[in-house]
């Protein structure tokens, strides 16, 4: 790839690079360590540490390489880990098991995920229900700060999320870096908008049957995390779908296709947070004058966000997560982040800085407890 | 009647939610105006009004040995939602990929006029508890005129939370929609299909 002119317009120089970490580097430090790092525990400073170098100098290599997914994924597919080993390490220590009962069920002890949202929003409204039986404030994963957290990141980043917030996506992103070249390229554009038909059904069934019928039964990262005992012919029919759908698309479909295939075929959030990329202030844009229309970004994208037809018409689909992606292909660097309002083709680097601060940081800031908690037991594990 | 006007509006919210699973999707998967929709719309109630005729009578002429029955009540509805489940499916498949559909009972559920009347017989044969309810209280009525009454208070009062839906149709121009509306309609003949295997399997077993 000729990155000469990609260098020239988004790398940066080793000063300048640090000069722009130095922000980022003072706000993780305040939320790592509240301030006050303790000194008195060996394991828990190292793996404050740890931690700390990490964000940093993953956050310092984008600006000094002038890439974005490269390093992005490195932290993205690390926060998908370690928050299924915390998570999982949470569930053994209270229930000694990853599985839940239905006695944690009536007790409201199951820990909320952002999966669960589209699902609440009609019985909430008509009903004033909250059909998951998880808890409103208190506890781990409570369903209120989890909300807050959600409906703050999508309204900033929009589809952004599913790059640089969700903690699931990392699984699917990992597995599809695994092969050099993809063993099915053909796929249908039709499917890319499955996770809105997704979106209708699991919203009215839940509705209708006031429980969240995906988590219940679709869910394929119940497999990383928790998921119902298996007591009967239901709940074994359930453990049958989510590890099937678990393994077909989150682990061999990526691979096979090198895309993020449960993010872009099945996850009904995915769907809504298209509709906030609507409002958000940041978005990708083409720059029509410098695109060669080589289509490098549409074979690339992980979530079939591009076609040919996008990129000839010069507007980049309300599916993109910003990943960046196609940003570190593009030698032209004709597709860029941009803020709405602004012309595309201008203000690049700006528009980048602005995106790179603000999504990093929440992904920094969000992943910082579950990468320490992993990291400590590793390393207590070890020592 | 009374009764029975306000089980069908406090259980309507549910049924629009069921049927409308099947018939919000078809109607945004389709290319007519509002026009054509009222006229889908109206078939498809007529349709649900039309089998409710039926069930009311037979409910009055059969009775509680229709419950009491396993192997009617789980294996015959059962059977029901995985044919129509199966053409459910067919009709999203083949308005997407396979415009030829080789089987001639696919080609009937294909033509669009016939659909609105397949869709309101897959929907009123959906047996919620709400219909339970109706079909045991027209199983006790004491003439079968007393049995439609009932059934047709139920029907006005759910009916009612299904006349906003032609207002889907003022967003159906748009591709994007369309082809949301024939995926969510492939995934609601999944739905119905899981649905008729648990019955198949749950009848097998009672019975």
């Amino acid at each position: 790839m000729d990155s000469t002119l990609l260098s020239s317009t988004l790398k940066k120089s080793f000063g300048k690079s640090l000069l722009y970490t130095l922000p980022m580097f003072l706000i993780t430090f305040m939320f790592m360590t509240g301030g006050r790092p303790n000194f008195s525990d060996t394991a828990s400073l190292a793996a404050t540490l740890i931690a700390f170098l990490l964000v940093n100098v993953l956050y310092f290599l984008m600006h000094y390489t002038g890439k974005t997914d490269r390093y992005r994924v490195v932290l993205f597919i690390i926060f998908a880990l370690t928050l299924s080993f915390s998570l999982i390490k949470n569930m053994v220590a209270v229930r000694s098991s990853m599985s839940f009962s239905q006695a944690d069920i009536l007790e409201c002890k199951i820990p909320f995920c952002h999966l669960v949202i589209p699902m609440m929003i009609l019985p909430a409204a008509f009903t004033k229900s909250i059909i998951f039986p998880g808890s409103i404030l208190n506890g781990f994963a409570n369903i209120s700060s989890m909300i807050v957290l959600w409906l703050v990141a999508t309204l900033v980043l929009g589809r952004g999320f599913c790059s640089w917030g969700c903690f699931y996506g990392g699984w699917d992103d990992g597995f599809s870096r695994m092969r050099k070249k993809p063993l099915i390229r053909n796929i249908n554009e039709i499917w890319r908008w499955m996770p809105f038909a997704v979106l209708i059904m699991v919203a009215l069934t839940a509705a209708l049957a006031m429980m969240p019928t995906y988590c219940a039964w679709i869910c394929p990262f119940k497999a990383v995390t928790e998921f119902e005992q298996v007591t009967s012919v239901e709940s074994a029919a359930k453990a049958g779908i989510f590890l099937s759908l678990f393994i077909g698309l989150v682990v061999v479909l990526p691979v096979m296709t090198k895309r993020r295939t449960q993010c872009s075929f099945l996850c009904p959030l995915g769907a809504v947070n298209s509709l906030s990329n609507k409002i958000t202030p940041f978005t990708v844009k083409i720059d029509k004058e410098a695109c060669t229309e080589c289509f490098k970004c549409v074979e690339v994208c992980p979530i079939f966000a591009l076609t040919k037809d996008d990129i000839k018409d010069g507007k980049v689909s309300m599916l993109c997560s910003k990943c960046g992606k196609c940003v570190d292909v593009c030698s032209k660097n004709a597709i860029h982040y941009s803020i709405k309002g602004l012309p595309s083709g201008t203000m690049k680097n700006f528009s980048r800085n602005l995106f790179l601060f603000v999504s990093f940081l929440f992904m920094s800031v969000f992943s910082a407890g579950a990468i320490i908690t992993t990291l400590q037991s590793l390393l207590k594990l070890i020592f | 009647m009374t009764d029975s006007f306000i089980l069908g509006l406090s259980s309507g919210s549910a049924c629009l939610v069921t049927c409308g699973m099947v018939m919000f999707p078809y109607l945004m998967a389709g290319s007519a105006g509002v026009k054509r929709i009222v006229i889908d719309l109206s078939l498809f109630l007529f349709t649900r009004f039309v089998v409710y005729f039926i069930l009311a009578t037979l409910s009055w002429y059969f009775g509680q040995a229709l419950f009491s029955n396993p192997v009617v009540r789980n294996i015959v509805p059962g059977i029901l939602y995985i044919v129509f489940a199966v053409m459910l499916v067919w009709y999203s498949i083949s308005n997407s990929r396979n415009p030829k559909c080789p089987a001639e009972i696919v080609k009937t559920v294909n033509n669009k006029r016939l659909v609105p009347i397949f869709l309101g017989v897959v929907n009123s044969l959906g047996f919620c508890p709400a219909l339970f309810i109706i079909l045991t209280k027209g199983a006790t009525q004491g003439t079968l005129l007393q049995s439609y009454i009932v059934f047709l208070a139920f029907f006005i009062g759910s009916t009612l939370w299904f006349l906003p839906l032609p207002l889907a149709g003022k967003i159906q121009k748009k591709e994007v929609l369309k082809t949301i509306g024939i995926l969510a309609t492939g995934l609601a003949g999944i739905i119905f299909m899981i649905k008729g295997i648990t019955n198949l399997i749950g009848g097998i077993i009672n019975g």
